[in-house]
């Protein structure tokens, strides 16, 4: 474990900038039709739930690393297993995330560039930034949460200010009633974005005041939640139901849609600037977890020389990972978040809780 | 990242620099004087080769035995008139207490009787005996002691108080720091009447011996830094230090970057302020500019005058500096990425002016606006090397040249001479030269990411400077605090400036405990019936109207 | 450390190196597309005209141009699909045609009365350079080429005379709106809301419009100009409302901003010209007995413009009965317009996403056949309030003056 210290604010920052990574990026619960903020808020709660499991891990084992308490828990061996399986889990989500940007970045500005290369540079930054640490990672957090929030802010006004927001576009509310919403938010929502929180669990041991970690945590992801809603309610105004369904893109084309005063029109950049801030912290924080997990669990002393073979691992996977869009996106939305993500966000660390539980009763 | 103060703790002593810089390492002997006068005033010239400023003036001041005395002092850095007046005569015709004078007692009886000047010491060993003489003290050798008199005599000619050319300001104190490290002291000490204002000075440089001071308020300033900024200086052993820049090299925290981690400045007034923050001044002899230590970010686009104008005018004068800062460093790459990779993003209307202004134009726009950026970087350094009265000629030439000719010959478009020509004023605009010096530098790496990937590139270049401003750290502090870490507390003088009155801390992370700088409800109340006030006089007017 | 520095500054510059530049385009080497106008030759293929701009002879200023060329150049091109088309422009122009400034696209009116848009439109919508916020508009009576080869006045891009007149004419009279690619193909494919897309006509010698004279004349005898709406059903035009009835679409949805309605005063036709500052439509369904009834509210707010005959406008009780004329008239032009467009069976107002919204499970059963059987058949409740606020800078006319004077 790295010898760092991050703030409960400095948690809470990179919670948020974290959510937000590919959600501005991606359709969240396109099926929901004009309903999808419900499903994100429903699934922000199903987030609160989920941060409240990996805490409660957190609080039994306060100074130990997941991949450490799991040895614990579940013994030398399945602990080791499981642990390695976590690990690869987060390579693999950085990954996934690491395509969705090239995807983007190569559809929208640069269809001559290889993808290879759009990918390579961002990983690039991203290596140079792990390797700094935890710290310098939370540090440029805060500056960047700034940053992102007045550019948030602008979006905002300049969306509303050019007369596009229809609200008209979200009714009828709840058209296919609240069930089919949970079953969107059970099967979708609940895992992206917020489950991905796990993640988390390998950086709470950083926090220094353990107390306002939960705080923090439940801050962050509420205001994500809300946050994310509100750019579901604003794709959706904007572009309608159909549209926004259609695009894989769906912030872009709101943002794209955007006509101020004659010459404020393709505010593309605008949209690249605050999505890959976002996207750098969700992947930064995934290979920073990848490379604290493996360096503990392989007992490696230095765990910045890892940064390098991990980060070529990732963006080697990103690349290889589906032929094409389509398959990356149906992976994405039909696979992963019953084969990878209900087992290892919700299943696992829950079981884990409870063995915890019992384990920690016995010894009192 | 373990902090650094707990690996350097143990080694330290407090005691042993409190005397200052005397015991410098020092392979030359610690030879004591000789008794004899002859064979000290021969090792002397042998010592400093014969150097032809080197005045040695043979007295007799004994009217009974003749006691052999000589003067020794360097011609040109002490002040004749006060060793003629003051030592010399005396010691020739205080005829009274000549005949007092026995070997023994000569150097008793000259200091507390003849000498007619403040600062005088005792020297035993030829080391300090060369020391001080180096250092304009003027020394008196008495035949037959083995110990001399070392008198302060330290003088000659030095610049006077002028007002300071590169941190000029138009409501402020008018006085800069000179060449001469006890005038410089004696500035910051006019304004700071406290004695808890400690100096401690130290002695830096094999070859040139050069005063340094370390100034900061007892009581105010962190001890750890302190202590941490005498280890750093402590470590320094080099031949000379010529400019408080040496200093600053040797002691910063990181050496890869393009980014003063080390504040240094020429106004007295701004040392003075950062002194009651709790910051460190360390001054250097030989140079105006002081450098101040732990130094943040934000403090570039903070100038002294934010701190007496209103506080509404000092917070925007400081985000115009921000967004200055910002232009300098990507003006020219967001054309270059504008006008090759996102022409979308631009108005229709501005992207066929510019391109018909290109048309014409043979080359590529990242090489017309290195072009013009180059053409521009010459210019500026041929004018600031420049005697002053070819510096006109050349920005005459420059403005012709890339003004007029440059265009006319389509070479460059008019709306690249228009950008080049924003960033030249925006790096102007920077307060401080050495951050807007970095941001010049900056600007060819974030023009180059520009013009291979567009605004992809700038964004990447950006996070990842960003992610490099807030790796670094200046003497523990981290550079981008208060913003990262954030700290509310402190975020009242940074990008913005709060009144006065609300101002009530000093930055906890800089000073220590005890950083509350003002008693309570330092509000000002007008009293609440001069609207009543007001209204009846206005009452009054109109009657008499 | 070093080493490590190294190492990345290694990475960066060879990625530089290597990556030359690939998505990059300079301003010299790219052709900026104003206008797309297609039509559709007998062969079947697509004729797309490529408007271009010639930057130097738009921006005039220092490189002394603007009068002596013209402003845009265009080229046709055929394929058997729109992008097809537009690679092979390529074999005529110079640059690469660079699609992100392209504000105007012209359709063929036989192309969308025959084939329909949707076929057209994907390959705008997909393309990423494409804007989709870019205004469609029907060429009426007209080639679409013929619009896009128009030199034009005063306004030196032809695409952007068409953009702006629409704008204007949009908000000062309203019978004709701006609708963007990404607005017609969102009514397209909803089921409850058919598109509307403004007609442009020409005027006037075609060849002429293709020469400089034309525009280097008083009386420009080459004009494009906004006429009538075309009225879609099914992707295909079938359908123009022209003049009131247009303007009775724009009222129901909601786009009117300033217009000027006459009414009859006293027997005198048009005589009192009534002008809309401000106006609000709500439009909002309820079902009865199973059957959708749509009601449609305006509340306009508005000055007297002008009176032909004497009317004594300081009496209230005579603005009230203007406004009670001026409510009929709109109601009229309203009725008139739904009556129309229930006559053709395309619920161009979207009441059917009005139904929709107030009553999602009743519209799953409609949704089927709403155009050809619930459309034409709904109720639709109009009520309007006018309101005359002021009266310009006189009250009473100066024909009362005269009168007395008599």
């Amino acid at each position: 474990m790295e010898k760092a210290k991050i703030s409960a604010y400095q948690l809470f920052v990179l919670i948020l900038l974290f959510e937000h990574g590919t959600t501005l990026l991606l359709p969240l619960a396109v099926e929901a039709k004009q309903d999808a903020w419900l499903s994100v808020l429903l699934g922000m709660v199903g987030g609160f739930v989920l941060f409240w499991i990996y805490y409660g891990l957190y609080q039994y084992y306060p100074d130990n690393l997941p991949t450490e308490y799991v040895q614990k828990i579940i013994g030398k061996v399945l602990g080791r297993l499981l642990g390695f399986f976590f690990l690869l889990y987060f390579m693999y989500i950085a990954s996934r995330d690491l395509r969705d940007f090239g995807e983007m970045l190569v559809t929208v500005a640069y269809p001559d560039t290889p993808l290879f290369i759009v990918s390579a540079l961002l990983m690039l930054v991203m290596v140079y930034t792990v390797r700094k640490g935890i710290e310098v990672l939370a540090r440029t957090g805060e500056l960047f949460f700034i940053i992102v929030y007045l550019l948030a802010i602008t979006g905002f006004i300049l969306i509303v200010a050019s007369g596009l927001l229809n609200l008209t576009n979200l009714k009828p509310v709840l058209e296919e009633g609240i069930l089919s919403i949970m079953k969107i938010t059970f099967t979708q929502t609940l895992y992206f974005p917020f489950g991905e929180v796990v993640a988390f669990a390998m950086i709470l041991p950083y926090v220094n005041q353990s107390k306002k970690a939960k705080v923090a945590g439940l801050f962050a992801i509420g205001l994500s939640g809300i946050n994310i809603a509100i750019i579901t309610v604003l794709n959706i105004s904007v572009l309608g139901v159909d549209l926004v369904s259609r695009s894989p893109f769906p912030f872009l084309s709101t943002i794209q849609t955007i006509r101020l005063a004659e010459f404020l029109e393709r505010l593309d950049v605008y949209f690249m600037l605050t999505s890959i801030i976002c996207g750098f912290f969700k992947i930064s924080v995934y290979c920073y977890v990848a490379v604290i997990g493996i360096a503990d669990l392989f007992n490696i002393k230095e765990p910045s020389r890892l940064v390098y073979p991990i980060g070529i691992v990732i963006l080697f996977l990103s690349i290889t990972i589906a032929s094409n869009v389509s398959e990356h996106i149906k992976e994405g939305l039909q696979i992963i978040p019953f084969f990878v993500h209900l087992p290892l966000q919700v299943v696992i660390p829950l079981l884990l809780l409870i063995i915890a539980f019992f384990k920690n009763r016995k010894s009192r | 990242m373990p902090s650094f103060f707990k690996q350097r703790k143990k080694k330290t002593n407090s005691e042993d620099h409190k005397e200052s810089g005397r015991d410098q390492p020092n392979n030359r002997s610690l030879e004591f004087i000789h008794d004899s006068i002859s064979i000290n005033l021969d090792m002397i010239k042998q010592k400093t080769g014969n150097s032809s400023d080197i005045v040695i003036r043979t007295l007799n001041i004994s009217l009974h035995s003749e006691i052999k005395t000589a003067v020794v002092y360097v011609e040109g850095i002490v002040d004749s008139i006060s060793i003629n007046d003051f030592l010399i005569e005396s010691m020739m015709k205080n005829h009274a207490l000549q005949e007092k004078l026995t070997r023994e007692n000569a150097l008793e009886v000259i200091s507390n009787n003849i000498v007619a000047l403040g600062s005088i010491k005792l020297v035993s060993n030829w080391e300090q005996l060369l020391l001080s003489l180096m250092a304009g003290e003027t020394l008196i050798l008495v035949d037959g002691t083995n110990e001399a008199l070392s008198v302060g005599t330290q003088g000659g000619e030095t610049r006077s108080i002028e007002e300071p050319s590169t941190q000029v300001a138009v409501r402020g104190s008018r006085s800069g720091f000179t060449e001469s490290i006890r005038t410089n002291t004696a500035l910051v000490r006019r304004i700071i009447k406290n004695p808890d204002l400690w100096l401690e000075s130290m002695k830096i440089g094999k070859a040139t011996q050069t005063d340094v001071v370390i100034m900061y308020i007892n009581g105010i300033a962190n001890e750890k830094i302190v202590e941490e900024v005498r280890q750093r200086l402590k470590r320094i052993n080099i031949d000379g230090i010529l400019e408080s820049g040496y200093i600053e090299q040797l002691i910063e925290d990181q050496t890869m970057t393009t980014f003063p981690t080390l504040y240094h400045t020429e106004r007295p007034d701004m040392v003075a302020g950062n002194l009651l923050e709790g910051r460190i001044a360390i001054f250097v002899d030989g140079t105006p500019f002081v450098l101040i230590a732990p130094t943040i970010f934000i403090q570039f686009f903070q100038a002294a005058e934010d701190y007496y104008a209103r506080f509404d005018i000092a917070t925007a004068l400081r985000l115009l500096r921000v967004i200055i800062f910002f232009i300098s460093i990507i003006g020219p790459s967001a054309y270059i990425a504008a006008t090759t990779f996102h022409q979308e993003m631009l108005p229709t209307q501005l992207l066929i002016a510019i391109s018909a202004q290109r048309e014409a134009v043979p080359f590529p726009a990242f090489v017309e606006a290195m072009i013009m950026e180059v053409t521009f970087e010459i210019l500026r350094e041929a004018g600031i090397r420049m005697p002053r009265a070819i510096g006109a000629a050349v920005s005459i030439v420059g403005a012709l040249v890339i003004g007029q000719a440059a265009v006319q010959a389509g070479i460059v478009s008019p709306a690249m001479v228009i950008v080049v020509a924003i960033t030249a004023i925006a790096s102007f605009a920077t307060p401080s030269f050495a951050i807007a010096i970095s941001a010049r530098l900056i600007r060819f790496l974030f023009m180059i990411t520009a013009a291979t990937f567009g605004f992809y590139g700038i964004i990447l270049a950006f996070i990842m400077l960003t992610v490099h401003l807030c790796d670094l750290r200046s003497f523990g502090v981290p550079y981008m605090s208060p913003f990262a870490p954030f700290s509310p507390k402190n975020a009242g003088d940074t990008v913005v400036r709060l009144p006065w009155w609300a101002l009530k801390q000093r930055p906890p992370f800089i000073s220590n405990e005890n950083n509350i700088r003002q008693g309570k409800d330092q509000k000002p109340h007008p009293p609440t019936n001069r609207g009543m006030v007001n209204s009846h006089t206005r009452k009054s007017d109109q009657n008499e109207s | 450390m070093n080493r490590k520095w190294m190492f990345l500054f290694l990475m960066l510059t060879g990625l530089a190196l290597t990556s030359g530049c690939w998505s990059k385009k300079e301003l010299t080497d790219i052709a900026f597309v104003s206008a797309l106008g297609i039509d559709k030759n007998e062969e079947g293929k697509y004729v797309g005209t490529i408007q271009l701009i010639n930057p130097g002879n738009v921006a005039g200023g220092l490189q002394g141009g603007g009068g002596e060329a013209p402003s845009i150049t265009t080229y046709s091109s055929t394929g058997d699909n729109i992008v097809e088309m537009s690679r092979r422009a390529s074999t005529k122009i110079s640059r690469r045609l660079y699609y992100s400034h392209t504000n105007l696209l012209v359709i063929n009116e036989e192309l969308a009365k025959e084939e329909g848009i949707i076929n057209i439109l994907d390959a705008f919508d997909r393309d990423p350079e494409f804007r989709t916020t870019a205004t469609i508009i029907i060429a009426h009576d007209s080639k679409a080429a013929d619009i896009v080869n128009t030199l034009t006045g005063v306004d030196k891009i032809p695409a952007n005379k068409v953009i702006k007149t629409l704008k204007i004419t949009e908000q000062r009279w309203g019978e004709h709106m701006e609708v963007s690619i990404q607005e017609g193909i969102k009514n397209l494919i909803s089921p409850g809301k058919e598109p509307v897309i403004t007609g442009f006509r020409m005027t006037g010698n075609t060849e002429q419009g293709k020469k400089l004279e034309n525009i280097q004349q008083s009386a420009v005898e080459e004009n494009i100009q906004a006429d009538g709406l075309a009225v879609f059903k099914d992707g295909k035009l079938v359908d123009w409302f022209q003049g009131e009835t247009a303007r009775g679409v724009t009222w129901i949805l909601d786009k009117i901003k300033v217009t000027d309605i006459n009414i009859s005063w006293e027997g005198e036709q048009e005589a009192v010209a009534y002008e809309v500052l401000r106006q609000k439509t709500k439009v909002s369904a309820n079902m009865k007995n199973g059957q959708p009834k749509i009601s449609i509210h305006v509340d306009a707010e508005g000055d007297i413009g002008e009176v032909m005959v004497p009317v004594d406008l300081t009496d209230p009780s005579v603005l009230l009965n203007i406004e009670k004329t001026v409510e009929k008239k709109i109601q009229k032009e309203i009725n008139d317009a739904i009556q129309r467009a229930q006559k053709n069976q395309t619920d161009i107002f979207g009441f059917g996403e009005a139904v929709h919204r107030s009553d999602p499970k009743a519209w799953k059963k409609l949704k089927q056949d709403w155009n050809n059987v619930h459309f034409p058949q709904l109720k639709a409740d109009v009520t309007v309030e006018a309101f005359v606020r002021r009266t310009g800078l006189r009250n009473k006319p100066y024909f009362f003056r005269m009168e007395s004077n008599q």
